[in-house]
């Protein structure tokens, strides 16, 4: 075997041995798509509870917490008690917390709605451009945008109580700078 | 020219002339183009569909995403590049080959041709040098051969 071959060789293995460890050592939940830090996709939705519509850009300024979730998701009932836990201790803050429906009827939304807690403004997503805006594969999935409207971060799967607090905190503390 | 060397090339002008014609550069219709990019577009929630091709819900909704943009006169690269925007060149089934993905595409024609080079080399060693005997070679190797059969041995050097 040439010597160039075998150089070429042990230098491609090399370079998937380096690709292989930076891989693992990435979160799987936090998917690096095209809309984390970049500006979050401003929209206009119906409320879930039917009174009137709620604008992304209403929360200008603050963190928003944005929650994609549905009522036939299991995933989504087993982060729920960590969302209802954080929406309280920060409610009466700079913080607000959107859950937006994906892909699902507002009859059986507005069910899980109101015997899982789920207090915070939700708004429906029936053509899907929402989803389709922030770049959702499904639910649930959590975006956490800063107060100067740019996506910070995103979870893929059920989020819990240390990395929603962790990330609000962190988009507070640049707030406060 | 006979009759039937003239119905022979009245059918081959008919079929290049069909051929020429369905070739054409046409304008395609909205319908087409949806089309076209539905079925270069993956579905998000599918394992290696098209959206054209999907029956899922959020493959519709992409659909319906399409044929409104085409609708409000946007090209095909917008429409395209707005939920590559999302969802990076993943949504696309085919990656483009003008980014770093690109590398998809390269690696395995720098593979393929690597093999074919080693192939190549490997022929070349084991082909048998072409250098003609000389002219003393040559007589010493009749002169043995007219030694064994004279002698009428069944194998040479000594074997047996």
């Amino acid at each position: 075997m040439p010597r160039w071959l075998r150089y070429s060789i042990v230098v491609g293995i090399a370079a998937l041995v380096v690709v292989l460890m930076l891989s693992f050592r990435r979160d799987p939940h936090d998917i690096r798509t095209g809309t984390v830090n970049k500006p979050a996709a401003a929209f206009t939705a119906d409320r879930l509870d039917g009174t009137g519509t709620l604008s992304l850009s209403d929360y200008a300024g603050k963190v928003v917490v944005l929650n994609f979730f549905a009522s036939w998701c299991p995933p989504c009932k087993e982060e729920n008690p960590a969302l209802v836990r954080v929406w309280e201790r920060y409610r009466t803050s700079d913080v607000v917390f959107i859950g937006i429906v994906y892909e699902d009827a507002t009859d059986k939304a507005r069910t899980y709605v109101s015997t899982n807690g789920v207090t915070w403004p939700t708004v429906r997503d029936d053509d899907g451009r929402i989803a389709f805006a922030y770049g959702v594969f499904g639910p649930p999935e959590t975006y956490f945008i800063g107060p100067d409207g740019v996506i910070a971060g995103r979870h893929i799967g059920p989020v819990d109580e240390a990395t929603l607090v962790a990330s609000i905190d962190k988009l507070r503390a640049q707030a406060s700078r | 020219m006979t009759r039937e060397r003239a119905v022979i090339l009245v059918a081959l002008l008919a079929i290049f002339g069909a051929v020429a014609w369905s070739a054409w550069p046409h304008e395609t219709t909205a319908a087409e183009r949806v089309d076209r990019i539905t079925s270069e577009l993956r579905c998000v929630t599918c394992q290696g569909l098209s959206v054209k091709d999907s029956p899922a819900a959020s493959a519709r909704q992409m659909r319906d995403l399409v044929v409104q943009r085409v609708a409000e006169g946007r090209t095909d690269d917008e429409i395209r590049g707005e939920f590559r925007a999302s969802y990076g060149d993943w949504v696309l089934l085919s990656p483009p080959a003008s980014s770093w993905t690109g590398l998809i595409w390269l690696v395995p024609v720098v593979a393929l041709a690597a093999g074919l080079a080693v192939v190549v080399r490997r022929m070349r060693a084991i082909v048998p040098s072409a250098a003609a005997p000389s002219t003393r070679e040559l007589a010493a190797l009749r002169e043995r051969v007219a030694r064994e059969e004279a002698l009428d041995l069944p194998q040479a050097d000594g074997a047996e």
